[in-house]
């Protein structure tokens, strides 16, 4: 459980300190990449995979709402994959465990976020050096030393020390908690998908959000089916406005010069 | 639109430019959020402007030092612009230090709006969407694919957009702006996104009723009744509730906590 823990603990530090910081795609460090990565490393690939997507799922509209990000979606897809297979547990348990985790997370690294801005003033002044280098080098030893080695460390007692008891503890409790769990896995989806429902939607393009439904509830079209209609849609969208923003200019142009006219 | 062509030593700064620019979180804080990745991005542009000039470098270091937050692929345009911009200032002097402070402060919230349509609102869902198909079945081709579509296109974007920056300037912002064409790309980006939004709640979002009403002699399933009247109706109410409660300023953490009282509340009284 040791050796584990170290390894997937190592794996979770070199995606952390790639995404964000090297590459800032914020793509990497998503449940879908690094859950297979965790269950390549504990030797259970597939398992890792078909959680990674309903992991996504789950924390594809969690998201940093008012500055702090409500659930760490990296380290805790590491410790449900961990969970689910160290213990042999059921896919569901571990995916109902992913959120709660998160939340514990992100809530240890939110305690660290006045630190960051403590240093803020010390940027400025080496920033005045004029040294490009020494800022440079400086900065990736700052942001490579701070949250993700502080993650990986949490990582690590967590995988080693925390995933036995966890389980020892669901098992020790009557049937109908782990029935709530499976319940709570499928609602929690809703919590995602609603914050980013509320952050896309206006009134003039809500009803879209319907046909993407039916199209899966009725015909049972797939992703990429949709998403291909979604794009004919959109560029039949984009075209209509751009002739009507042409039409508005050419018209207020007209309007412009004809008051020219009459003022002089 | 006017176009310059490069030197040898504008592409090099400019490629140098793009390199750095994925260093757009570094060091982050919640003062200056991306001020660090901004500065370090400039870095070459600013060496290879003042040279000697010590003034003028510090006085530019500091100015990148101001406050900076975008999105991460816009981020590279502006510092393309910030380079023209730095450029003009030091040669003709026809653009002040202050200048450069406010258009750099002006573009940040705009293209911040824009590409979080286009890139975290709509490509990242389409791609989330069609790897999570293919992982569910076990395919790590789903991953890849993820990675492609989200990560490594944000890394051409940004190629493109640092050399835009630079070449086009400030006449591909007026023209941007003032033309209006912001707002129908935004218009339909939301619909893309928010149809796969739709799209993925009716996929995945699973209220799992398991309650048989006895009535005399009958018995009935509700969720069937339920899912006769609309499939999947009970995951629909339960979004739009969310989706209230959230206009209402009700924090995700708290949503989370409720979800999991709901559910244990209705595993035990075998609702579920």
């Amino acid at each position: 459980m040791v050796t584990a823990a170290f390894q997937i603990s190592l794996a979770y530090y070199i995606v952390a300190v790639l995404d964000p910081y090297i590459v800032s795609w914020q793509c990497l460090n998503r449940p879908i990449v690094v859950a297979p990565i965790a269950g390549l490393i504990l030797g259970d690939f597939t398992t890792g995979i078909i959680m990674g997507a309903a992991l996504e799922s789950i924390f594809m509209g969690i998201s940093a709402i008012g500055g702090s990000i409500p659930a760490d979606a990296t380290t805790s897809s590491i410790i449900a994959v961990a969970f689910t297979i160290l213990t042999g547990a059921n896919i569901e348990a571990g995916l109902a465990l992913a959120l709660p985790i998160g939340t514990v997370m992100a809530s240890l690294v939110g305690l660290l976020t006045p630190l960051f801005a403590g240093v803020a003033a010390y940027w400025e002044k080496l920033a005045l050096e004029c040294k490009p280098k020494k800022f440079l080098i400086q900065n990736l030893l700052f942001s490579c030393l701070t949250a993700p080695l502080i993650n990986a460390v949490i990582l690590f007692a967590a995988v080693a020390y925390g995933v036995e008891g966890l389980s020892a503890f669901l098992a020790s409790l009557p049937a109908w908690v782990m029935v709530g769990l499976g319940a709570a896995s499928g609602m929690m989806l809703a919590v995602g998908f609603a914050i980013l429902t509320s952050m896309i939607w206006n009134k003039e393009v809500g009803c879209f959000f319907f046909l993407g439904y039916v199209f899966v509830k009725y015909l049972g079209l797939n992703t990429l089916a949709i998403a291909i209609i979604g794009i004919v849609i959109a560029i039949t969208m984009f075209f209509t406005e751009k002739r009507i923003i042409d039409l508005k200019n050419s018209l207020t142009n007209k309007t412009v010069s004809n008051n020219e006219e009459d003022f002089f | 639109m006017e176009k310059k062509i490069l030197s040898t030593e504008e592409k090099k700064v400019l490629r140098s430019m793009f390199f750095r620019s994925h260093l757009v979180f570094l060091s982050f804080n919640m003062v200056k959020m991306e001020a660090n990745g901004f500065t370090a991005t400039m870095a070459p542009a600013i060496e290879s402007i003042y040279k000697d000039d010590m003034e003028g470098k510090k006085e530019a270091y500091l100015r990148h030092q101001n406050f900076f937050n975008t999105h991460a692929v816009p981020f590279s345009f502006i510092a393309g612009l910030a380079y023209a911009m730095e450029k003009e200032h030091k040669e003709k002097n026809s653009i002040d230090g202050q200048t450069i402070d406010s258009i750099k402060a002006a573009l940040m919230g705009p293209t911040a709006g824009m590409f979080d349509s286009l890139f975290f609102n709509c490509l990242r869902i389409i791609a989330a969407g069609i790897g999570i198909g293919l992982c569910s079945q076990g395919n790590i081709l789903g991953t890849i694919i993820f990675i492609l579509m989200y990560g490594v296109s944000q890394s051409v974007f940004k190629y493109f957009f640092v050399n835009w920056g630079y070449t086009y300037g400030t006449t591909f912002i007026d023209s941007v702006f003032s033309s209006g064409l912001m707002g129908a790309l935004t218009k339909s980006a939301s619909v893309l996104g928010l149809m796969m939004v739709g799209a993925m709640t009716a996929q995945m979002v699973n209220v799992p009723l398991n309650w048989t009403l006895n009535v005399g002699q009958t018995s009935v399933v509700v969720a069937d009744v339920i899912n006769s009247i609309f499939p999947g109706l009970l995951g629909v109410l339960l979004l739009f509730l969310l989706v209230s409660l959230i206009k209402k300023g009700a924090r995700p953490t708290q949503l989370i906590i409720g979800i999991f009282v709901f559910a244990l509340l209705g595993g035990f009284i075998g609702i579920f």
